[in-house]
């Protein structure tokens, strides 16, 4: 590798070193285990970390892992420098559909590249990538010439690679966690990586199980969610039809993102491999919100991935005049318009537009001038739509009421656009449309201003612009069909981490840079924690046998996402292994149930008792797991087929006597858990009082089932024999096979 | 159902972990390093289930710390606006008198106990955590790093803010006790020095870095019987991914003092303040009692900055001692016309005895270094102020580690007479702020113990110290310096006779300043 300097911090310095303030280094060891290049070792006499002179390269993972701060890492970065293809602009914009980034060149880019990844043990990449692509590993791979390899580790993760590999934002994602992005150096270009293996050996088609399964399962929807659900149940030997509205499948993919961006071949590869696998594809086919019972009644489970295709529209005065579109209809007729014997001057014609769209040139200069688009929004969206109408032959310009520092399209995007002749206008909002004889003619613009990217635009009086436009198109996003999302309870989930941040992430470094450089402000660590509260959200069920997966779950969110989370669901499906009616009940005994006790317990009682309660489960062959609540989130809840969930009771004596406030709270930050099979147990002092009923309502409100409850008070806790204690509750609960025998066991 | 899954308890499990290809942590030498200072398990109070409890609840901090700060701030008002007669002024009396001796007592038995109470940093760290108790997750401080040249400096920095303040107590005679403002403005200058340092460094920087009493409750308080809050199970710790207790977790805060329960091989650096069993999500953390002297015995990383702190604080109690004697008041008396300064004490004197004293100890270890280390041995070794080796070192830092029973000895004897004379005038001056008692008062004038009964105590106190100091310096001498010393009788008889040399010098002094009186 050829280092060369980057980011030099220190006058003087030419090489990186890490230094250990010995005084505060408790030795916990987190820098040894995690540098990448073995730089870091222990001095076990003073048992504090030692830092080894020539190895370090300076990529702060140390820093940012050490739990006291007790490591400095001063001097540049020792980085090979980045592979950067030059931005291609096409010769004639005007038609042209080609796809417009370039990948890597060949095997010598791709090695340069891959060799600039330090491997890092714990890789924050990772955990920036929606789906946990194994990052290190599949670049690994590249650089043993082992696409073969490569292609393994990406299938545990993704189904996409060739897709997410041309329309993820990295730099929000995986290079933007990668740990010299981290560093404040630029990433390795793991997108690039990813689409070289993809371009030099074809995304292997899924493997469907050889035994048939009665399984059903229906997915509404071909976008990338209904992709990821429908492979990985296909390749279990599920039976998987997919209802798709349009006549083709594929979804945004197809319709929402352009030819340039993610070329149609790329876009259907992975339908024509599922429908070759078996997969039941039924286009041209609208299911609405009051069809899903009919669908659960044929099919054992439903995974909703119906997608946002309802375009934003911005409620102003005007909004309604001709000339005025929104996202969907543009994209779709260009789309058309565009293709081979496409009629481009039709379409513009179809939208109004008169001025000089002919083949002029993308400049046109010559005769009337090209007719001026104004696109609302400066996103990805805003940018398909923009670079789509220069290669109609129009004028564009978007704005967007974000300060330009917290841009939401891909950086590179947005230069790209610029490059084609999009010009895009931040801290602008539009106020009115005026038109003329009814159709729309002139634009008012008023400035914004914004401090911080969480902040809301602040709309100024003075200095107000204008603009003629022959077209206004509203780019501003999508949203899910509200029809939908009121038939989905406690969707669209947020996808933002709350409360303490799991420490695994902390430890990983990848929330000690709220913004890295490269990733233009975004905070990396803090959107990636987000994305995994729905990526487990994904796993639970809204219903009973009711899946949702994708923007249906959370709202407009990218391809990767809705991928990621459609596996996921698909994994909860084949793990929890529903049965429509008329099929045979799933028995607790087909396989090992997973019973999660959890508990909340101040000093040891309430713990003592979830341990008798696991252990009477355990003594019936049952997987037990036994957790304080503040251990479990989504992930454990989605993979427990029944969960126990203790407190012990706060109040004194009468007054105020209830759950335990910390259990209270949990349980009101709980999950959708429909139909989930809960047993409650409480431990008391004096008397539980209501704590029981207290927890139950909760409980249920969740949409679970509480199938089983008892309070422990000293005598119970007490273990002598014929006493009705927590090891008893859970032996008689063991036993019952099914939840409605289970229901019967009701101890107060 | 005919889905051929491979491993169905997996399906839902993360394909790729958080952490991929972590190294094993290093193991090696753990025994050795840590077998001796771990308390046996058999002594985790918190095994206790309301011991457990207590712990657990968030409250208990500030409910150790709500009457220290009520009587504090009691001081602060009441010095300043009350009577001038400093045994009938609450806030003089109960910190003259009651508090300084309380809190040797508490850091002989158990420690750090003051610094879990102590309204001087408890009020500076609810500010900085914007809460009296709660989990919060944001900061009112700037949370800058100590600036690392001084953190190296360890001990030597408190110990330099106490000899400081020793100073300001002598020259305004605060402590005698004088006129009972002083003390209120000495507790508000230690208050607002305080609050400072929370609100511009991270964490408890004041009470490790700078607090006056540190040094001397870090080392006195070895002595300690309790361990503080160590590891149950170190392999667990080890392979901990998320070091909840460093970092804070859910129910509590990162540890305030820079210290990991599974690497503390000493209660040095443990405020008690249970933080990190709070945090710990796997219940593996322990409070735990030791047999005493066992944090003077057996930690094997000795600090050079710990040892320069006890010379300096021995040279301090002698120095407190030696200032009865009437030639070192002809030579202040001296050295103040010559240098100008109004009264006693004269800060050269001050200091110039105190480093005399400290350097006097550390050249005795020397000259014990120079007749046996073993000349095939090489001492030297790099590192920093706390941790670089020599032939010195070798031999000073864990001697003066053996020292710690004598030292802490000699200030708690120093406290007596002040508590046995005039500890029951905290009852009138309590009264006296309601309006009732005064001088005549019966409280007011009787002594618990008189003059010569109080140096049989003194001597007694000091003597035990020399007994515990001597056990301690034959095991230290044991483990670290007969294996580098070419005759065991040598280091036996050179180390114990410095210990008694040490004994007999403050009782002694004892003696002597009865007679001076």
């Amino acid at each position: 590798m050829t280092l060369t300097e980057e980011n030099k911090v220190a006058a003087g310095t030419d090489r990186p070193f890490a230094r250990v303030l010995t005084d505060r280094c408790a030795g916990c060891q987190e820098c040894v285990i995690r540098c990448p290049t073995g730089t870091l070792s222990m001095d076990t006499e003073r048992w504090v970390a030692l830092a080894s002179g020539d190895l370090c390269v300076g990529c702060r993972q140390c820093e940012r892992t050490c739990p006291f701060s007790a490591i400095v890492v001063e001097g540049p970065l020792m980085v090979a420098p980045r592979f950067e293809p030059k931005p291609v602009h096409p010769e004639h914009l005007l038609g042209d559909i080609g796809e417009i980034r370039s990948g890597l060149a060949g095997w010598p880019e791709a090695l340069a590249e891959a060799e600039r990844c330090l491997q890092c043990p714990d890789p924050t990449c990772v955990r920036g990538c929606p789906a946990h692509n194994d990052i290190p590993g599949f670049i690994g791979a590249v650089r043993d010439h082992d696409l073969e390899g490569a292609h393994e580790i990406l299938r545990r993760t993704s189904v996409l690679p060739d897709i997410c590999s041309r329309v993820c934002n990295q730099s929000a994602q995986c290079e933007g966690a990668c740990t010299w992005s981290l560093a404040g150096g630029t990433p390795v270009s793991i997108g690039r990586l990813e689409r070289f293996i993809a371009d030099n050996l074809a995304v292997p088609p899924p493997a469907p199980a050889p035994a048939t399964s009665e399984l059903s399962v229906g997915i509404i929807g071909s976008g990338p969610a209904g992709a990821g659900a429908a492979w990985d149940l296909l390749e279990a030997g599920a039976s998987v039809t997919v209802y798709e509205k349009e006549s083709t499948p594929g979804g945004l993919c197809i319709w929402g993102i352009p030819d340039f961006t993610l070329p149609e071949a790329v876009a259907t590869r992975p339908w024509r491999q599922l429908s070759e696998a078996g997969l039941d594809l039924r286009c041209n086919t609208t299911i609405r919100p009051g069809d899903l019972d009919g669908l659960l009644a044929t099919h054992d489970a439903v995974i909703v991935a119906h997608g946002a295709g309802m375009p934003l529209r911005l409620p102003v005065p005007g909004a309604d005049l001709d000339g005025v579109v929104d996202a969907t209809m543009f994209l779709q007729g260009a789309k058309a318009a565009l293709e081979t014997g496409g009629d481009r001057a039709g379409f513009c014609a179809t939208l109004g537009l008169t001025g000089d769209t002919g083949d002029t040139g993308d400049t046109g200069v010559q005769g009337r001038p090209e007719p001026e688009v104004l696109v609302l929004g400066a996103g990805n969206t805003a940018m398909d739509v923009a670079r789509t109408a220069r290669r109609l032959g129009l004028r564009a310009t978007c704005v967007d009421w974000l300060d330009e520092r917290f841009a939401l399209a891909r950086p590179d995007e947005l230069d790209e656009a610029r490059l084609e002749g999009v010009e895009v206008r931040f801290s602008r909002t539009l106020t009115a449309l005026h038109g003329a004889a009814g159709r729309v003619v002139r634009a008012e613009l008023a400035l914004t201003t914004q401090e911080r990217a969480d902040q809301r635009p602040k709309v100024l009086s003075r200095n107000p612009e204008e603009l003629e436009v022959q077209l206004v198109v509203m780019a501003m996003g999508y949203r899910s069909d509200p029809a939908f999302s009121d038939a989905l309870p406690d969707t669209p989930v947020r996808r933002e981490a709350t409360g303490v941040p799991d420490r695994r992430w902390t430890a990983s470094g990848i929330l000690a840079n709220r913004a890295s450089a490269f990733a233009h402000r975004s905070p990396v660590g803090t959107l990636a924690l987000g994305r995994e509260v729905a990526l487990w959200a994904a796993a639970l069920p809204v219903g009973e046998r009711l899946w949702a997966v994708g923007d249906a779950l959370t709202g407009p969110a990218t391809v990767v996402e809705a991928m990621a989370q459609g596996r996921r669901a698909a994994a909860a499906v084949l793990d929890s292994r529903p049965a429509r009616p008329g099929r045979s009940e799933p028995a607790w005994s087909s396989r090992q149930r997973r019973v999660l006790v959890c508990y909340e317990s101040v000093g040891g009682k309430t713990a003592r008792a979830a341990e008798a309660v696991a252990d009477g489960f355990a003594a019936q062959g049952d997987q037990i797991r036994v957790l304080p609540i503040a251990k479990v989130g989504s992930e454990e809840l989605a993979a427990a087929d029944l969960v126990m969930i203790g407190t012990w009771v706060e109040g004194f004596v009468v007054a105020g006597v209830g759950p335990a406030k910390a259990m209270r709270s949990w349980l009101a930050g709980l999950p959708r858990l429909a139909g989930k099979p809960v047993g409650i147990f409480c431990t008391f002092g004096v008397s539980p009082k209501g704590a029981l009923r207290s927890m139950r309502q909760a409980i249920e409100a969740k949409g679970a089932v509480v199938v089983a409850q008892a309070a422990f008070g000293p005598r119970e806790l007490g273990a002598k024999p014929g006493v009705f204690g927590p090891a008893a509750f859970a032996d008689e609960l063991a036993r019952k096979a099914t939840i409605r025998e289970a229901q019967q066991v009701l101890v107060e | 159902m005919a889905i051929q899954a491979q491993d169905q308890a997996d399906r839902l499990a993360d394909p790729v972990p958080v952490a991929l290809r972590l190294r094993p942590p290093e193991r090696t030498g753990l025994a050795e390093r840590f077998d001796a200072s771990d308390p046996s398990p058999g002594l985790d109070v918190a095994r206790n289930p309301h011991v457990a409890r207590l712990l657990h609840n968030r409250k208990l901090q500030f409910f150790l710390i709500l009457p220290n700060q009520i009587v504090f701030w009691t001081v602060i008002f009441v010095g300043l606006l009350g009577t001038a007669v400093p045994g009938l002024n609450f806030g003089a009396a109960i910190t003259w008198y009651v508090w300084f001796c309380l809190v040797f007592v508490m850091m002989v038995v158990v420690g750090r106990a003051w610094c879990a109470m102590c309204p001087f940093g408890g009020f500076g760290e609810w500010i900085q955590r914007r809460t009296f108790w709660k989990r919060t997750q944001t900061t009112l401080s700037l949370g800058r790093k100590f600036p690392e040249p001084l953190a190296n400096l360890g001990f030597v920095l408190p110990v330099a803010s106490f000899l400081l303040l020793t100073w300001i107590e002598e020259y305004f005679n605060i402590a005698g006790p004088g006129d009972p403002a002083s003390t209120s403005f000495m507790v508000i200058g230690i208050v607002a020095s305080a609050l400072v340092f929370f609100l511009v460094f991270e964490r408890r920087t004041f009470c490790r870095y700078i607090c006056p009493l540190t040094s001397l409750i870090g080392t006195v308080g070895s002595m300690g019987t309790v361990a503080g809050f160590r590891t149950r199970d170190r392999e667990k710790c080890l392979n901990c991914k998320t070091k909840d207790c460093m970092r804070g977790g859910d129910q509590g805060f990162g540890c305030p003092w820079y210290t990991w329960p599974a690497s503390a091989d000493s209660n040095l650096y443990c405020g008690l303040c249970t933080e990190c069993y709070k945090s710990c999500p796997e219940e593996n953390v322990g409070l735990f009692l030791q047999k005493p002297f066992t944090s003077v015995v057996a930690p094997r990383r000795r600090r050079g900055d710990v040892a320069w702190a006890i010379a300096l604080l021995w040279g301090l109690v002698l120095y407190q001692q030696i200032n009865f004697v009437s030639a070192y008041n002809s030579l202040d008396g001296w050295l103040n016309t010559h240098l100008h300064i109004p009264h006693y004490p004269d800060p050269v004197a001050y200091l110039g005895l105190i480093a005399i004293l400290a350097l006097v100890t550390a050249a005795v270890t020397r000259g014990i270094a120079a007749v046996c280390a073993r000349r095939d041995i090489e001492f030297k070794h790099p590192g920093n102020f706390a941790d670089k080796g020599s032939r010195f070192r070798a031999y000073f830092i864990p001697i003066t580690y053996g020292l710690i029973p004598v030292v802490g000895a000699d200030y708690f004897a120093r406290q007596l007479p002040k508590f046995f004379k005039s500890s029951p005038r905290v009852v009138p001056s309590v009264q006296h702020m309601f309006g009732s008692a005064g001088v005549h008062s019966w409280l007011y004038n009787v002594h618990l113990l008189s003059d010569p009964r109080i140096i049989v105590v003194q001597v007694a106190v000091i003597a035990l110290g020399t007994v515990a100091a001597l056990w301690a310096t034959w095991r230290i001498a044991t483990r670290e310096l007969i294996p580098v010393s070419r005759s065991a009788f040598a280091v036996r008889v050179t180390t114990s006779g410095l210990v008694l040399l040490c004994g007999a010098v403050a009782a002694e002094l004892y003696v002597v300043m009865q007679a001076a009186n």
